[in-house]
């Protein structure tokens, strides 16, 4: 450590790590200075390969690939209408279509409440308890915070 | 070699499914032979409903994720780390959708029921909706995700949030299509969507209730 060219590259390291990473491994001074920095930080000094990491989600989830959405997409569209030209349909129809199913729940949904409403007594209360269980038990599994990031 | 098992280990389950279904079926559920003209024009009336409906839902995916991606992409994450939850939670939002509707049906007559009503069924078809595409998402990563770097590197368009949606739109579109298990198999993904959209809050990744603490003297 007297030689002045060692206490030069000691200096120089201490002021920038960075810039000469390997004096580190050449010089047991600073090598156990360097560990007991990071023994007291509580940092890993083992150097970290990013390929060897797993690939982020969000990795090049970004890149918008045009061609595959616009080709899959008029592929698509042109099947369907090619399959309403074979059968008769118009484009209106399925919007029809769709419709009738949903008023078909709506009619579900209005006889179920005039079943309830005629409902005996104890019924309509076992009914009660299932929307109160079932409400609760909703809130229940609500409170878990989503853990998929960090899993 | 672990990407054609991929692709092909998905493919054979369902034609697995598809055989044992035919074998172990009911007589009555067997073909009986040609098909009546009927019939035939009734499946494939039923056949074009089906792919217009899945042309709308994939300019409503790729609309979704242009306008928020990183929402779809944490719902998405959150249903694979933890399908079992996103599934249960679907099931417990989907029957309490259905108990609710019924409660506000039965205050239809006292005028407050129509726009509690109005508002339950705008949330459920935004829920479902948004969900539906989260599982698009997810479907797609599954099938056609990267899963290292060099991979990544090498793909000039399979890759992004946008081309994992429309395979996903493309998988479940086409799985939508088989008769009987279609349906079944679009409704497991709508309960999983529910489930996904309900836990992660529209991908907000947000408690939806507020945590009490005592105030600390």
């Amino acid at each position: 450590m007297n030689d002045p060219t060692v206490q030069d590259a000691c200096q120089r390291y201490l002021e920038d790590p960075e810039a000469d990473p390997r004096h580190v491994e050449t010089c047991a001074e600073c090598r156990a200075l360097s560990e007991a920095l990071a023994a007291k930080a509580d940092v890993d000094l083992t150097p970290i390969s990013l390929d060897a990491l797993p690939l982020a989600p969000w990795e090049g989830s970004s890149h918008r690939a045009w061609p595959l959405v616009l080709g899959a997409a008029a592929i698509v569209v042109a099947i369907a209408l090619a399959l309403c030209d074979a059968a008769g349909l118009s484009p209106l129809h399925v919007a029809e279509s769709s419709l009738a199913s949903i008023d078909a729940r709506r009619g579900l949904l209005r006889s179920a409440s005039d079943w309830l409403r005629g409902a005996p007594a104890m019924w309509q209360a076992a009914f009660g308890l299932a929307f109160v269980v079932v409400n609760t038990l909703l809130v229940v599994l609500l409170r878990r915070a989503p853990k998929g990031i960090d899993a | 070699m672990r990407r054609a098992l991929r692709l092909f280990l998905p493919l054979t389950a369902v034609a697995a499914t598809l055989v044992t279904a035919m074998v172990a079926a009911p007589p009555s559920f067997r073909l009986p032979g040609p098909m009546p003209i009927e019939d035939a024009v009734a499946t494939m009336q039923n056949t074009a409903v089906i792919v217009s409906l899945l042309a709308i839902w994939m300019f409503a995916a790729v609309g979704l994720t242009l306008l928020s991606g990183r929402e779809i992409r944490y719902s998405s994450i959150e249903m694979r780390a933890s399908a079992l939850h996103c599934f249960a939670l679907g099931l417990v939002a989907v029957t309490s959708f259905v108990l609710t509707a019924i409660v506000f049906s039965y205050l239809i007559p006292y005028h407050v029921g129509v726009p509690l009503l109005f508002a339950l069924g705008v949330f459920a078809i935004l829920t479902k909706i948004y969900g539906t595409i989260a599982v698009f998402h997810a479907v797609g990563t599954l099938v056609a995700g990267t899963r290292t770097r060099e991979q990544l590197a090498r793909r000039r368009w399979l890759r992004g949030d946008l081309a994992m949606v429309v395979v996903g739109v493309i998988v479940l579109g086409g799985l939508r299509l088989i008769p009987i298990v279609g349906p079944i198999i679009w409704a497991l993904a709508s309960v999983f969507g529910i489930g996904t959209a309900m836990a992660t809050k529209f991908g907000r990744r947000e408690p939806w209730f507020l945590a009490w603490r005592a105030v600390e003297s």
